[in-house]
C-alpha cells in the first residue's frame, strides 16, 4: 500500500529528498531533490534541470532510491524508483516549471534553477524507515468536509451568476481562503476575462489576461491545476500586466484595461481550470499572502469544485436552450429622466464608454451597443440571452460561447460604475435594460480618436 | 581492498563536514538497487579516515551493500547556504564505536538542530529526524577517494580539488 497522502505532504514539504542512485560501472551517488511531484498511485516525477551524475545513472540503471521526510512527523520514507521518460512539455511539465520557479525563487537560486524536464518514475515500492515520529497536527481546515459543505450549496444556484458567488463565498466560508476569482475564458482571442472576485480591493471584473500567462494562464493552456507554494516574479502579475495594457492601448486614446486585481505580494498560489467539453470554461483561481498556504488535499478539493462549476454552467446553458421562462408583463416603468449621457462605441475594439469613462469592450462591449441601439430605436426593455445568441450584430465567437458569462460581466460592470444603464435579471435567459437616463449614441469608426 | 589514491580533506574542508551539515549516505545492491540512509554526525581522523554514524535498524539495507561492494558516498549539505560536498570511497566498512562517538552524536544533533531552527523548522522535528538509541549506533568508515562540488549551479557535479571550498565556512560545530 502505497501511504499517498503521506507522500504528498513529502513531496510539498520544505525538506529536500535525496536521491540515490548506482551506476553501471558500481558506483553510489547521492543528490538533493529540487522538486518532486506526485502524479498518480503509481507515479511520480523529479525534476531535472541539470546533466549531472544521477542523470547519467538513471539513464545507465533506472533504478532510483528517494528519500523522503514528512514536514510535520519526521517519519522518513525510502521510495524505490524506476525511471520511466522525461517530458518536456505538457501539463506535467508546466506545473512542474511554475513550482520549480517558485522553489528557485524562494530558496535564491532563480537563474540557477531551470526546468529541462520532468523525469517520471514509476513507484516500486515505499519503506517506511524505522525511527522515531511526531503525531501528525490535525489541520485547520479538513479539506473533505469544506468540500462538501461547498457542493452541498452550489446546485442551489439558479443562473451563472449566483453559482459565481456561492463559489467564492464558499471558498470563504469553508476553507478560510480570502483571496479569490474566477476568469472566463474566450478561446476565440485565447484571454480569461474576470467574472467575480472575493477580497480585492476593487473586483477587477473585466481585467483580462492572455492564455499562457502567469499561474492562471498556464492552468487554462495545459488544463492542469498550477499551485506554487512560495510565489516567484516569474509568474507573477505585475509589471507584465502594464505593459500589457500599453501594449493594447487604443493609439493613445484612452486606456482601456482594467487592472487585474491579484495580491501585490502572494505568498502561495493555486489555479485550478474549471473544465468544459473541449476547453476549460475558465479558471478558479486562489491565493495567499503566506507561503505554502493551500496543500494537496485543498487542490483536489478546489478540482472537485471546479469539475462541478464546470457541469453546472454546461446545464444552466442546456436549460437556456430548452427554453426561456415567460416573462412577467413590464410595470409601468419610469422612462429616461435628467440630464442626457454620451454613450460612444468604438468598432476596432467594441469598446463602450458611458460618458468619459470606459466600461468593457470585446463580446460584452457588443452585446451592450446592440441592447442600446434596440432600446433607442424602439424603446426596447426585454430580452432573452437565446436571441442575443442569435442576433448577427453581436457576432458570437462561436454558438457554444459562454454568453451567460459575458452577461455576468458585463452586468457587473454597469453596477459596479452605478451607471444609468443596468441589466435585471427577470427569469431564465431573460433580463430587463434599465435605461434611468437620455442616451446620446455615438458609433466611432474604426480609426477614429 | 586498499585504497590508491586517497583524497586530501584540507582542514577548512573538514571544518565544513564537521559543521552541522545534513548527512546522507548511498551504496548499492548485487542488482543495482540504490541504498541509502541518513547519517548522524561524522568524525574525520587525522589519517583522513572519514567515519559516519548511522542507526543501525535504519541502516540495514546499507549496510548489507556497504559490506558486499565497499562503495560508499556520503553527501552534507548546508541547509542554509545549499553548499554540498559528495565523497566516494571504495573500502567502506563498519567499525565498533571508539570512545567519545556518542558524544560527537550529541554534538551533531544540538549543532543541525541550531542550523534548522532558523530556517522554520521546530528542534523538536529535528530531534525526532536524528534520534536514535545509544546502542543502535553504528559506524561506517571509509576513505574519500574523490570529492564533488554538488551545491546546485553550475559547478555541480564537478571534481573538488583541495582548498576550492568557495566563502567561508560555517560555524564550528560547537563542543
Amino acid at each position: 500500500m502505497i501511504p499517498t497522502r503521506a507522500l504528498r505532504d513529502c513531496l510539498d514539504g520544505a525538506i529536500p529528498g535525496v536521491v540515490s542512485t548506482w551506476s553501471a560501472d558500481g558506483t553510489p551517488n547521492v543528490a538533493y531533490m529540487s522538486q518532486g511531484q506526485y502524479v498518480d498511485r503509481q507515479h511520480l516525477a523529479l525534476s531535472y534541470q541539470f546533466f549531472n551524475r544521477t542523470r547519467q545513472n538513471i539513464l545507465a540503471n533506472p533504478r532510483v532510491t528517494l528519500g523522503l521526510i514528512h514536514p510535520q512527523t519526521a517519519q522518513q520514507y525510502r521510495v524505490h524508483l524506476t525511471y520511466q521518460r522525461t517530458e518536456t512539455e505538457g501539463p506535467l511539465f508546466e506545473s512542474m516549471k511554475a513550482k520549480l520557479a517558485g522553489i528557485a525563487s524562494h530558496t535564491g537560486m532563480s537563474g540557477v534553477f531551470r526546468l529541462l524536464g520532468a523525469d517520471l518514475y514509476r513507484i516500486d515500492r515505499v519503506e517506511a524507515v524505522p525511527g522515531t515520529t511526531l503525531p501528525l497536527p490535525a489541520p485547520a481546515v479538513d479539506p473533505l468536509s469544506a468540500l462538501r459543505a461547498c457542493m452541498e450549496r452550489l446546485p442551489l444556484s439558479h443562473d451563472t451568476e449566483s453559482l459565481l458567488d456561492a463559489l467564492l463565498d464558499g471558498l470563504v466560508e469553508h476553507f478560510d481562503i480570502r483571496h479569490t476569482l474566477v476568469m472566463m475564458l474566450d478561446p476565440a482571442r485565447e484571454r480569461l476575462y474576470t467574472v467575480a472576485s472575493r477580497g480585492y480591493e476593487t473586483s477587477g471584473v473585466g481585467s483580462e489576461l492572455q492564455v499562457g500567462e502567469g499561474v492562471i494562464g498556464v492552468a487554462a493552456r495545459e488544463r492542469v491545476p498550477i499551485r506554487i507554494s512560495h510565489m516567484t516574479s516569474e509568474y507573477a502579475y505585475g509589471l507584465a500586466m502594464r505593459e500589457g495594457a500599453q501594449r493594447q492601448g487604443l493609439g493613445g486614446l484612452v486606456d482601456t484595461e482594467i487592472p487585474f486585481p491579484g495580491l501585490a505580494a502572494p505568498g502561495s498560489q493555486l489555479a485550478v481550470p474549471i473544465p468544459g467539453p473541449r476547453e476549460p470554461l475558465g479558471v478558479l483561481f486562489v491565493e495567499s499572502p503566506t507561503d505554502m498556504r493551500f496543500s494537496h488535499a485543498e487542490e483536489d478539493a478546489l478540482v472537485a469544485l471546479a469539475a462541478q462549476v464546470g457541469a453546472l454552467f454546461r446545464l444552466f446553458l442546456a436549460e437556456l436552450e430548452l427554453g426561456e421562462e415567460a416573462v412577467a408583463p413590464a410595470e409601468g416603468e419610469p422612462g429616461p429622466s435628467g440630464p442626457p449621457m454620451r454613450v460612444r462605441h468604438y468598432a476596432a475594439n467594441d469598446s463602450v464608454f458611458l460618458g468619459d469613462d470606459y466600461l468593457i469592450k470585446g463580446v460584452a462591449g457588443n452585446i451592450l451597443w446592440t441592447l442600446l441601439q434596440d432600446h433607442q430605436a424602439s424603446g426596447r426593455t426585454q430580452f432573452s440571452n437565446r436571441e442575443l445568441r442569435a442576433d448577427p450584430r453581436v457576432r458570437l465567437p462561436d454558438q457554444s460561447d459562454n454568453l451567460e458569462a459575458r452577461l455576468v460581466l458585463l452586468h457587473r460592470r454597469l453596477a459596479e460604475r452605478q451607471a444609468c444603464v443596468q441589466l435585471e435579471k427577470t427569469g431564465r435567459g431573460r433580463f430587463r435594460l434599465r435605461v434611468d437616463c437620455p442616451l446620446e449614441m455615438e458609433d466611432m469608426a474604426p480609426g477614429s480618436v | 581492498m586498499p585504497t590508491a589514491n586517497p583524497f586530501r580533506l584540507d582542514p577548512e574542508l573538514v571544518r565544513f563536514m564537521t559543521g552541522g551539515l545534513s548527512i546522507n549516505t548511498g551504496s548499492g545492491s548485487a542488482e543495482g538497487l540504490p541504498s541509502q540512509c541518513r547519517a548522524f554526525g561524522v568524525r574525520v581522523d587525522p589519517t583522513g579516515r572519514v567515519t559516519v554514524f548511522l542507526a543501525g535498524a535504519q541502516a540495514a539495507d546499507l549496510l548489507r551493500d556497504a559490506a558486499r561492494s565497499r562503495a560508499l558516498a556520503v553527501v552534507f549539505s548546508d541547509p542554509p547556504t545549499h553548499r554540498t560536498i559528495q565523497l566516494k570511497g571504495r573500502d567502506a566498512r563498519v567499525e565498533p564505536l571508539r570512545p567519545g562517538d556518542l558524544a560527537e552524536v550529541r554534538a551533531y544533533r544540538e549543532a543541525f538542530t541550531r542550523r534548522l531552527v532558523p530556517l522554520g523548522f521546530t528542534a523538536p522535528l529535528v530531534l525526532a529526524l536524528l534520534d536514535c538509541p545509544d546502542d543502535d549506533l553504528m559506524a561506517l568508515t571509509f576513505t574519500p577517494e574523490a570529492a564533488f562540488d554538488q551545491t546546485p549551479g553550475a559547478h555541480a557535479g564537478a571534481p573538488l580539488l583541495p582548498g576550492a571550498l568557495d566563502g567561508a565556512p560555517p560555524d564550528p560545530a560547537g563542543p
